[in-house]
């Protein structure tokens, strides 16, 4: 049956009538709350992660824990698989669809519930923007620490989901270290209330730390009670070229060995440096330097002198060709826009851009670099390589042309011979980016089949028909590898 | 009890070498959790064989090493089994440029900290009781002190883990490298699980640098003016200093340690000299009036918290004291609502005839009270004192408490709502429930 209607510019269409799972979802939320015609879906069939794609077969927005409890329900009833979805900004395809699952879209719960500075919380609904924390606190001196480079348009529901790092992490830990309650919709639809009130500590097992982090497979959140920190009262930023990787690299184990705990402590390599000055923030790096160090100290304005001399002397130590203090904001806010650029940069030297996420321990730096160099060389790929060097989490950015037959499929095996490197080295393959679809079978570098089993069987604890998100996060004996050829074919 | 040459019993010396297998002669231990026969693991493989015999053979097990948190928890006075970390010890590996340790359950935190403290660097850890106390214990019972203010517990600093689960078989949870999102952030079930899902074979830390300088001020403010106390910490919170503690101290704890009976602020500062001396110039600033002021640097300032690290009843040495009347409480609020619940603690007290120490930290929500009194006095004031803390949405739990009164009161209140998920997360490590039996919220 066909009927006429609307669609967002006015012109008329036509429609095919939902089937029985749709209309029972419109029932829910709305008719104007679900998409589920083939052209309205196509934005949705990947997150940030574009190597792997799958059509879903209807994206609900739902604006209540209620609705959200309903629609899981109604989606147990009826056996159809979901997953959970906020921006999208996700790097590693925890968000995608393989498997015509239905996308219970958060992003119209945006609210803030609640600001409590004294007790130095914020209670905000999973689609509220990362950035607007901060934005949103800022005038009263207060931010909110996690700052993952999409944090102008990702939502902190997503960063729960995937416990998202960020540049400043080194010093203020990762978004586990920042959340004090979840409200959460099980996959049974029951909801339950996590760290209530954010009193930390609740007598039980730690399942707030559970769910963070779990990629969406152990429950929806629906409401997020953050820690909120006060602006420090002073911060200086530095920048230092090198001629020499390796002459990087030990400063940033000297600094750390100094007694140091930078805010942040970045790198980037003379690839990256290409990148990001052709993209919208260029610095006047040199071109012809191998890396360069971006290092901020923050905290109490009389400590940070000293650190900074300390810094400056580490640099010139190891053969710092030029070293600079940030003369005041503007400067300070170019070289970070300049470094947040980093992976989109990519697009200005390379058609396609693969982004990797080891993790090392960071006096392993130069040998696992120059590993990447000869993973480069092997499969004939530029490596770009941006890294949170302070904590040992590398980006390695592999550049290809998916236009190029089989050049897909080199940039994939290049990107697991990265995190094969890295786990080498005692390493994990993902610091912040979390393992989706695109680690899977990665998991196995690190994970043996029993400690594997241990986490899926708490999986079933929480999600015992796997209906929430399947086929992510852990590997699938012989279909992994299959799905994921297959998909870099097509 | 196990014997040897039972038919479809392993031998026992198969188990461990006889040496390490001891009748306990200790049976009516006042805490309870003991075992009819203890039993010493000096590796991993010891701890994996105890616990694949004991779940074969459906034999209970509790875990000990230190002894400090025995009174913590626990309706079961005597397993089959007590397994003893506490002679597996020692540092694994520590990695300095990376900041890294990885250590062995049964060692003590002072042992950690006398290991790391030749290059500078620190587990962030401010227990109780550094010389008894074993980092397993630490981190399973999930203890902390005051300066998790800035600092952190457990489940902020430790990254990874190696457990042996029930049937022996041994799980590595996160790694050694200070940031990892793979999988299920597993190390957190373990921390603060008090052993029912697995014994802590190993634990990765990430450490801290040493302080270049350290501080303390101290704020005695009079009886009466608590409003003084708010109204400070409110302006200390919303400014840019950054203090690594805000403890409050009652006016009995404050005369144990400082010999003034009124309500103390401790507040520390540790970073460069020049930025903890600014720090201190403000704290003086902003006094309230009325209020007296004593500042101590380094090794004056680390005395008085090492002194203030030996407060309270813990389970290795409260035989030494009468152990059937004292008690100690974790009390878990808001932030600013750690005033409320240390006058309460107070307050109640009188009422209740028992005499009580409490500190709590008003940047971090947790609270201790250590309780004295008679056994009847103790149970009617945790009563009372845990269902007026929980009417301002804060929970007690009894981490110190006489076996006999264990049942009688609660150790961990009511169960929570999501109770099913535990008991799931319980069953799926530990089907047959030998490892601390009953010792977890809601008997699991």
């Amino acid at each position: 049956m066909i009927k006429d209607v609307r669609n967002l510019f006015g012109k008329k269409r036509q429609r095919q009538k939902p089937d029985a799972v749709v209309q029972k979802l419109m029932d829910i939320v709305g008719e104007n709350e679900v998409l589920y015609l083939k052209e309205d879906l196509i934005s949705y069939e990947c997150d940030g992660y574009t190597m792997s794609k799958g059509m879903p077969k209807a994206v609900v927005f739902v604006k209540s824990t209620k609705q959200v409890t309903d629609v899981v329900k109604c989606l147990n009833k009826e056996e159809t698989p979901y997953i959970a979805r906020g921006a999208g900004t996700g790097l590693s395809g925890g968000a995608t669809p393989l498997g015509g699952e239905v996308l219970i879209s958060l992003v119209k719960m945006k609210k803030m519930l609640h600001l409590d500075l004294e007790n130095r919380k914020a209670v905000v609904e999973p689609g509220f923007i990362n950035l607007k924390l901060t934005q949103s606190i800022s005038d009263k001196g207060y931010y909110y620490a996690p700052d993952p480079s999409s944090q102008y348009t990702c939502t902190i529901g997503g960063n729960v989901a995937e416990n998202s790092g960020g540049a400043h992490c080194l010093k203020y830990g990762v978004t586990t270290n920042h959340i004090l309650g979840l409200e959460i919709v099980l996959p049974s639809g029951e909801v339950i209330e996590l760290g209530e009130e954010g009193v930390p500590d609740r007598p039980g097992y730690d399942l707030l730390g559970l769910l963070t982090g779990s990629e969406g497979t152990l429950g929806i959140v629906t409401k997020i009670t953050v820690k909120v920190l006060k602006n420090p009262e002073g911060k200086k930023t530095v920048l230092a070229y090198f001629d020499e990787i390796d002459d990087a690299s030990k400063a940033v184990s000297e600094i750390i060995a100094a007694g140091i705990i930078p805010a942040a402590l970045e790198m980037m390599d003379s690839i990256a440096i290409e990148g990001v000055e052709s993209a919208a923030y260029p610095v006047g790096h040199p071109r012809d330097i191998a890396a360069f160090l971006l290092i901020e100290v923050d905290g109490i304005a009389a400590g940070i002198e000293d650190q900074i001399d300390e810094i400056l002397t580490v640099c010139k130590n190891n053969n710092v060709r030029e070293v600079k203090v940030a003369k005041d904001e503007a400067e300070r806010g170019l070289w970070w826009a300049n470094r947040k650029m980093g992976f989109g940069a990519m697009g200005a030297i390379s058609p396609d851009y693969l982004v990797q996420d080891g993790v090392i321990p960071r006096t392993r730096l130069p040998e696992v670099l120059t590993k990447i160099a000869e993973i480069s060389k092997k499969y004939e790929l530029r490596i770009a390589n941006i890294f949170h060097a302070g904590d040992g989490n590398l980006h390695p950015l592999i550049l290809y042309d998916a236009s190029i037959p089989g050049e897909s499929e080199r940039a994939s095996k290049a990107g697991s011979e990265c995190l094969k490197a890295c786990a080498d080295v005692g390493g994990s393959i993902t610091g912040e980016h979390g393992v989706g679809i695109e680690k899977s079978a990665e998991m196995r570098f690190i994970f043996s089949d029993e400690e594997i089993a241990a986490q899926t069987d708490i999986r079933a604890v929480f999600n015992p028909k796997n209906l929430l998100n399947p086929g992510k996060l852990f590997p699938q004996p012989g279909r992994c590898a299959e799905v994921k050829k297959e998909l870099v074919k097509a | 009890m196990i014997t040897s040459g039972t038919e479809g019993v392993l031998p026992i010396e198969d188990i461990l070498p006889k040496e390490q297998i001891k009748q306990n002669d200790e049976q009516k231990h006042p805490l309870g959790n003991g075992g009819i026969q203890m039993m010493e693991a000096y590796s991993e493989e010891d701890i994996s064989s105890v616990l694949a015999y004991a779940n074969e053979h459906d034999k209970t097990v509790n875990v000990i090493s230190g002894g400090t948190k025995r009174g913590y928890g626990g309706i079961v006075e005597l397993a089959d089994i007590l397994l003893s970390l506490a002679n597996y010890k020692g540092v694994v590996d520590h990695s300095v440029g990376d900041l890294t340790l990885t250590v062995k359950p049964g060692t003590t935190l002072k042992e950690i900290t006398n290991a790391l403290t030749k290059t500078g660097q620190r587990v962030a850890f401010d227990t109780p009781w550094p010389e008894l106390a074993t980092i397993g214990g630490i981190v399973a019972a999930n203890d902390s002190g005051p300066k998790r203010l800035l600092y952190g517990s457990a489940r902020d600093l430790v990254i990874g883990t190696r457990i042996v689960y029930s049937d022996g078989n041994v799980i590595r949870t996160g790694g050694k490298v200070v940031k990892n999102v793979a999988g299920y952030d597993m190390n957190k079930l373990f921390i603060g699980s008090m052993g029912t899902l697995g014994v802590i074979s190993e634990i990765t830390i990430k450490l801290r640098p040493l302080p270049k300088y350290e501080g303390l001020s101290l704020l005695h403010f009079l009886k009466g003016n608590e409003q003084d106390i708010r109204d400070f910490s409110v302006k200390i919170l919303d400014s840019m200093m950054e203090p690594v503690s805000l403890e409050l101290l009652n006016p009995t704890l404050t005369e144990k340690m400082n010999g003034k009976h009124c309500y103390t602020l401790a507040i520390a500062f540790e970073d460069r000299e020049n930025a903890v001396l600014e720090q201190e110039k403000w704290v003086k600033e902003h006094l309230p009036v009325g209020v007296e002021h004593t500042v101590m640097h380094e090794e004056e300032a680390r005395q008085w918290w090492e002194k203030f690290r030996h407060l309270g009843p813990n389970g290795y040495n409260d035989e030494q004291h009468d152990a059937a009347t004292q008690a100690a409480l974790k009390v878990g609020s808001n932030n600013l609502d750690v005033l409320v619940n240390l006058e309460l603690a107070d307050k109640l007290a009188a009422m209740h005839a028992v005499s009580i120490e409490a500190h709590g930290g008003l940047g971090h929500g947790i609270s201790r009270v250590f309780v004295k009194g008679s056994s009847s006095n103790i149970v009617s004031y945790i009563r009372e004192f845990r269902t007026k803390v929980e009417n301002g949405h804060g929970y007690v739990v009894c981490t110190h408490l006489p076996f006999q009164l264990r049942e009688t009161v609660g150790v961990w209140g009511e169960k929570p709502g999501y109770f099913a998920l535990l008991q799931g997360i319980k069953r799926t490590n530990d089907p047959k429930v030998i490892l601390n039996r009953h010792r977890f919220v809601g008997g699991i």
